[in-house]
């Protein structure tokens, strides 16, 4: 019955082959290597970037993918920092156990978020999406005796089997993370749920029609896209090692929307260029106040208005590849 | 107790109810949410102070300008942005005007500062009504019975007018509107200046409850849209509705459940509404063919 999703599998061009793997290799040996050639506020911004890449990888299959607005991903965000930090300082666990269990956490979280959303489409998703991240953010305003409150959390550098994590571990660490969320992003985006939620974002009645479970398949969406918000949560706390409910806004969620739409909706590198080319402008921009908002601002519609493909899809378009 | 907290939640909702009714207009005729409105409105309001405070007009002088500039404004970024993106998927536009509310606030911020202005306003001072006992400030009156009188003229410009028939078949459906020669570029241009003039309104009205700033309307453009969707965002009244309820079941939260969690409670309520009626209480149920 539901095998429309194998059915209208995408033929993907087998060209240059080798030259992208080339490519993903040298960008992997550079990113190794990156640590000996910047000083610590550049190994703090690529780490960020490793962080909101993850975040964009999540919310591009709700986005991209299934065409669900979501603008409660900084509170999915700030509940994976905050159970992290919880379980790590207060609970005492291991700080990889502790990361994993507050992204299921935030991931059943995502989950419930979806069933009410699964009526809901378009503006009527994104208030109610707006309203969820308001109350997750009020609750952990208001858990005084866990989350510190307005007053925030102050976190020590944690450790992984005795072994203290500075900032090239962490580094390293998020870099694993970001690899392995590359690779399931990849593998997902390819298989049965990626297709279905390309068909379910084109239209849910021929997703209907042609046996896709349209409401089991978004629920997936959000949860997955909670996970990765939720670990990317988890490595942003200790990178900042100061976590506050003011830092998880509904300004960051249409931040980390801006990343994938910037980078390229729908497409799994356009998430990361969108991460990088969020941390890089406003530090070429200091000190200009209102100018990265600007800007921001301006891509977002330019992006929407003239090339939907977003930065990715122009430079594919640059490199002569044919687009997907 | 009770009476002053409803009049006090009124006057807040009448607020939001300004907004919504702005919001709600472009998107009855062209299905795009508009999440600029509120920097549209707060960009117009500026200008208005700007015309005041460095011009030297008067009050009513600089808002019927302003009001102008409202018009032009929603006219002229339905021709930039939104325009390209008509036919194409909602989404896209929505993204579009998240945009449009980021540049337009760092705009006014590169302009204006984040420094706090006070916008003047002529019923200020004058002394408030008593209903049984109740203080109601004029401010709120006036509010409310502009609300109304928008209301109104919308209803009869979209009931007895060639264009506001226009703007009603193209809300319904855009190919068959298209097919007796109404013009879709048109009516979205309309829809958008209506908006434009309607958020300035609001703006100059409310401008003087809250401290101008350059986030005059983020937390009231949030307000808004949650007082629409509760009251039904197809209906220019169950939106106005919608929005003072909001206002007041905010203020008695606030008071009798947990002073901190109004907001969430709110949207709490509004998210119950959505998941059991997800067309909002006065709504009326659209049939989804694609």
């Amino acid at each position: 019955m539901s095998f429309a999703a194998d059915i209208i599998r995408a033929s993907r061009p087998r060209t240059l082959w080798s030259w992208s793997a080339a490519m993903i290799g040298l960008c992997f040996l550079l990113a190794g290597a990156a640590p000996l050639g910047v000083n610590g506020y550049g190994l703090y911004l690529l780490t960020l970037t490793g962080i909101f890449a993850l975040v964009a990888l999540g919310l591009n299959f709700l986005t991209g993918y299934a065409g669900q607005i979501s603008l409660c991903h900084a509170s999915f965000f700030g509940v994976g920092a905050y159970a992290t930090a919880i379980l790590t300082q207060k609970a005492g666990w291991p700080y990889l156990l502790s990361l994993f269990a507050g992204a299921l956490f935030t991931t059943a979280i995502g989950a419930i978020v979806a069933v009410p959303a699964l009526r809901l489409r378009n503006i009527y998703l994104a208030i109610a999406t707006l309203g969820f991240g308001v109350v997750l953010q009020k609750i952990i305003f208001e858990w005084r005796s866990l989350t510190g409150g307005g007053g925030g959390l102050a976190l020590t550098a944690p450790s992984i089997a005795g072994y203290e994590l500075g900032a090239n571990g962490l580094y390293y660490l998020t870099l694993i993370l970001m690899t392995a969320g590359l690779f399931g992003a990849w593998n997902v985006s390819r298989g049965r749920t990626g297709r279905a939620l390309l068909v379910i974002k084109d239209s849910e009645i021929a997703a209907g029609s042609l046996g896709i479970h349209s409401a089991r398949y978004k629920i997936v969406a959000f949860a997955i896209s909670a996970f990765y918000a939720a670990v990317a949560g988890g490595l942003f706390a200790y990178l900042v090692r100061y976590i506050n409910p003011e830092s998880f806004s509904a300004g960051l969620s249409i931040s980390f929307l801006s990343m994938v739409v910037i980078g390229g909706l729908g497409t799994i590198g356009g998430s990361i260029l969108g991460a990088a080319f969020y941390v890089i402008v406003p530090e070429l921009l200091r000190g200009i106040k209102d100018a990265p908002g600007l800007i921001f601002g301006l891509l977002l519609v330019v992006v929407m208005v003239f090339m939907p493909q977003g930065l990715w899809g122009m430079l594919r378009r640059l490199g002569r590849r044919p687009l997907r | 107790m009770i009476a002053n907290l409803i009049v006090g939640g009124l006057a807040a909702g009448c607020l939001y109810a300004m907004v919504a009714i702005a919001i709600v207009i472009v998107l009855n005729i062209t299905d795009i949410a508009n999440f600029a409105q509120g920097e549209m409105a707060m960009l117009a309001t500026f200008f208005a102070y700007w015309l005041m405070d460095g011009l030297g007009l008067s009050w009513w002088q600089a808002v019927s300008i302003a009001i102008i500039f409202g018009l032009v404004q929603g006219i002229v970024i339905q021709q930039v942005v939104i325009r390209p993106l008509i036919g194409g998927p909602v989404l896209s536009a929505i993204i579009a005007t998240l945009g449009l509310n980021v540049v337009l606030n760092s705009v006014a911020g590169m302009i204006w500062g984040h420094q706090t202005y006070t916008f003047p306003s002529p019923f200020a001072f004058s002394a408030p009504f008593v209903v049984a006992a109740v203080p109601v400030a004029v401010d709120s009156v006036v509010n409310i019975a502009v609300g109304f009188v928008i209301i109104i003229a919308m209803t009869l410009f979209l009931r007895f007018t060639w264009t506001g028939l226009g703007l009603r078949a193209a809300s319904q459906n855009q190919t068959v509107a298209r097919l007796m020669g109404v013009s879709i570029t048109r009516t979205s241009a309309i829809a958008w200046g209506l908006g434009g003039l309607v958020g300035a309104v609001a703006g100059v009205l409310v401008a003087p409850s809250l401290f101008l700033d350059t986030n005059l309307m983020s937390a009231l453009l949030i307000k808004a849209f949650a007082g629409g969707v509760l009251g039904g965002l197809n209906s220019l009244i169950g939106v106005f509705l919608g929005c003072l309820a909001l206002g007041v079941a905010e203020n008695l939260a606030g008071a009798y459940v947990s002073p901190s969690f109004a907001d969430a409670i709110t949207f709490i309520v509004i998210i119950a509404v959505l998941t059991i009626r997800p067309e909002g209480v006065f709504g009326r149920v659209r049939i989804r063919k694609a």
